[in-house]
């Protein structure tokens, strides 16, 4: 059978899409690994490199190691973590945490990255302005660097979620479920339609994760920054 | 005129929405250990009655920007007080001192991601009032610089011209309606007839606002038209010269001042007088017909160009109903340099800048 064939067939077979080990509860294990991680390295990152940004403090030495950080291979970072991962908890050890903690690690740095960038290039002239019209730090940051940052921090969160959903695939090789899942057992079992099956899900995931991003940024970037016309 | 004016001001002080004066105490600013630094200030002395304009002017580096910084405490003197009312702003909390104090800079610093009418609310929303409040004083202060609210109101900076931006930048820094402004260039960025313009519109608003302003300039001319008085900074962060500007153009008090003001500096001085403030000879009977007229808030300077283009040794002046009522000649307006204007003389408040522009169109229209 052809490739598209067997694809094609395999999505559309409706016995892939109940139960445990269907399609929708492996997209919901995806989403919840991606969504999940993506919060906890959202929370840490970006007030880290708001107040990088802000202050200019230790920047350089954050920038650095988060870009050296980045070089690291996705699978590389996971298969380290297992033995470490399995002390914490024998039985998840194996499956979930690795693929979270790698995820975590690799969606910090372009978070952390972008938002001290964004934040740094705000024109300092309007900066002062902001001071010298009585705004207090945390006002400054919250109300003009933050906003006028939108873009360039929203690029990174952008980049990370779609960075996260395509490591959570490779978490399954870790024993962890996901949508990576139909692409191990595909292999495995030697049916190319589940494979690429699984292949086209997770590309599928990917780009309306995208989509979902740049809509939303559209609706939170002001339309000042965007040089649209109002309404 | 400024002595009016500062006495009007004078009367609301208490309620911190007239004019507060401000002093200069001895202020000094380091930077490093050399005191002859780059925007250094150096044992800074000098006092602004409130509801004044006062020039900081100087070749770049002479530390007038920092002197400005330093009021707002954006930059901290190294020694020295400097008093508003009285009062040291070192002692102030310094949030509460600068949503006291309007600021306006070279490059506007509007927020991009706001509206011009939030732009306007920025100090009026951080001490809290209202909503409603916000709108209608933003509305009011965008009308009062000359743009419609309702045109303007929910632009974004990006759709003004540098011109409106300017004047977003004066509304917004006048929102709280604070007692004093600091000016840093702030017709420096526009062209030249959108900045006389600017400047126009803004010497007529501080008419009735009387605002204690500092402002900062490198332009002799815009600190001779704008400023009450006039203090000339030299490198070095030193005060080389202090005094109402017919003063500093008719005595410089020194050769760098005298450099920095200009060999024109007697033109420029006549650039402070207008025809009413010329002592008339009367039209004599036998005066030929088609001679150059006068408004009476014609500057001398314009009145001299237009005589000499006009190869006129005099021209008529009339009165404010269009009437002649006396005989302008070349002679008269020379001898106005001979005598020492005091500044309340001089300075005959904006009618003398409302009719600048009219008689540049009447000189033009003659060549």
């Amino acid at each position: 059978m052809d490739l598209i064939g067997a694809t094609a067939a395999w999505l559309s077979d409706p016995a892939h899409w109940q139960g445990a080990n269907g399609i929708p509860s492996r997209l919901f294990e995806h989403v919840a690994l991606s969504g999940g991680s993506l919060a906890l390295a959202t929370l840490v990152a970006l007030p880290l490199g708001l107040w990088i940004g802000h202050t200019g403090r230790i920047s350089w030495l954050v920038v650095t190691s988060a870009n050296a950080w980045r070089a690291l291979p996705s699978f590389a970072v996971i298969g380290l973590l297992v033995p470490f991962t399995t002390v914490l908890d024998a039985n998840l050890g194996f499956t979930l945490y690795p693929t979270l903690v790698a995820m975590v690690v690799l969606a910090g740095p372009p978070i952390l990255v972008n938002a001290y960038q964004g934040v740094a290039d705000v024109d300092t002239d309007l900066v002062e302005a902001a001071r010298a019209m009585g705004m207090k730090e945390r006002q400054i940051l919250l109300g003009v660097e933050m906003p006028i940052a939108l873009p360039v921090l929203a690029t990174g969160i952008r980049s990370a979620a779609v960075q996260v959903i395509a490591t959570a695939t490779l978490g399954s090789a870790f024993g962890f479920g996901g949508l990576g899942r139909f692409i191990v057992l595909g292999d495995a079992n030697k049916d190319n339609g589940e494979l690429f099956g699984g292949v086209v899900l997770v590309a599928a995931l990917a780009l309306t994760t995208l989509g979902l991003f740049l809509l939303l940024e559209r609706r939170l970037v002001s339309a000042g920054l965007a040089r649209r016309t109002a309404g | 005129m400024m002595a009016d004016e500062a006495g009007r001001a004078g009367h609301g002080s208490g309620s911190r929405t007239g004019a507060v004066s401000l002093e200069f105490r001895g202020v000094t600013k380091r930077y490093g250990h050399s005191a002859q630094a780059r925007g250094a200030v150096n044992d800074l002395s000098l006092e602004v009655p409130a509801g004044a304009i006062c020039v900081l002017v100087g070749p770049s580096g002479c530390g007038k920007t920092t002197s400005l910084k330093m009021v707002n405490r954006l930059i901290e003197p190294t020694a020295g007080q400097i008093l508003l009312d009285g009062v040291n702003v070192l002692t102030e909390d310094v949030t509460e001192l600068r949503r006291r104090i309007g600021y306006v800079i070279q490059h506007v610093g509007l927020f991009p991601h706001l509206t011009v009418g939030r732009n306007v609310a920025v100090v009026p929303a951080l001490v809290g009032w209202s909503k409603e409040r916000q709108l209608a004083r933003a509305d009011e202060l965008l009308s009062l610089v000359g743009l419609d609210p309702a045109g303007y109101r929910s632009r974004y900076p990006f759709q003004l011209s540098g011109g409106e931006r300017q004047r977003v930048g004066v509304a917004r820094a006048l929102a709280a309606d604070p007692p004093l402004m600091l000016m840093d260039e702030p017709f420096a960025a526009v062209d030249p007839i959108v900045r006389e313009r600017l400047q126009d519109e803004f010497l007529r608003l501080q008419r009735d606002l009387a605002k204690t302003i500092l402002f900062v300039t490198h332009d002799i001319d815009e600190a001779i038209k704008m400023g009450d008085l006039i203090a000339v900074m030299e490198e070095g962060g030193r005060l080389a010269q202090f005094g109402p500007p017919d003063e500093i153009l008719a005595h410089p008090a020194s050769d760098f001042v005298a450099r920095f003001v200009g060999a024109d500096r007697g033109l420029k001085r006549l650039s402070l007088v207008t025809i009413a403030d010329l002592e008339l000879a009367p039209i004599a009977a036998s005066a030929p017909p088609g001679l150059p007229t006068f408004s009476p808030s014609t500057k001398l300077r314009d009145a001299l160009s237009v005589l000499l283009a006009a190869d006129s040794r005099g021209g008529v002046a009339l009165d404010e109903e269009g009437q002649p009522c006396g005989f302008v000649t070349v002679d008269a307006i020379a001898s106005a340099l001979a005598e020492d204007r005091q500044p309340a003389a001089t300075r005959s408040g904006g009618v003398t800048r409302q009719g600048a522009t009219g008689v540049g169109a009447a000189a033009g229209d003659d060549s």
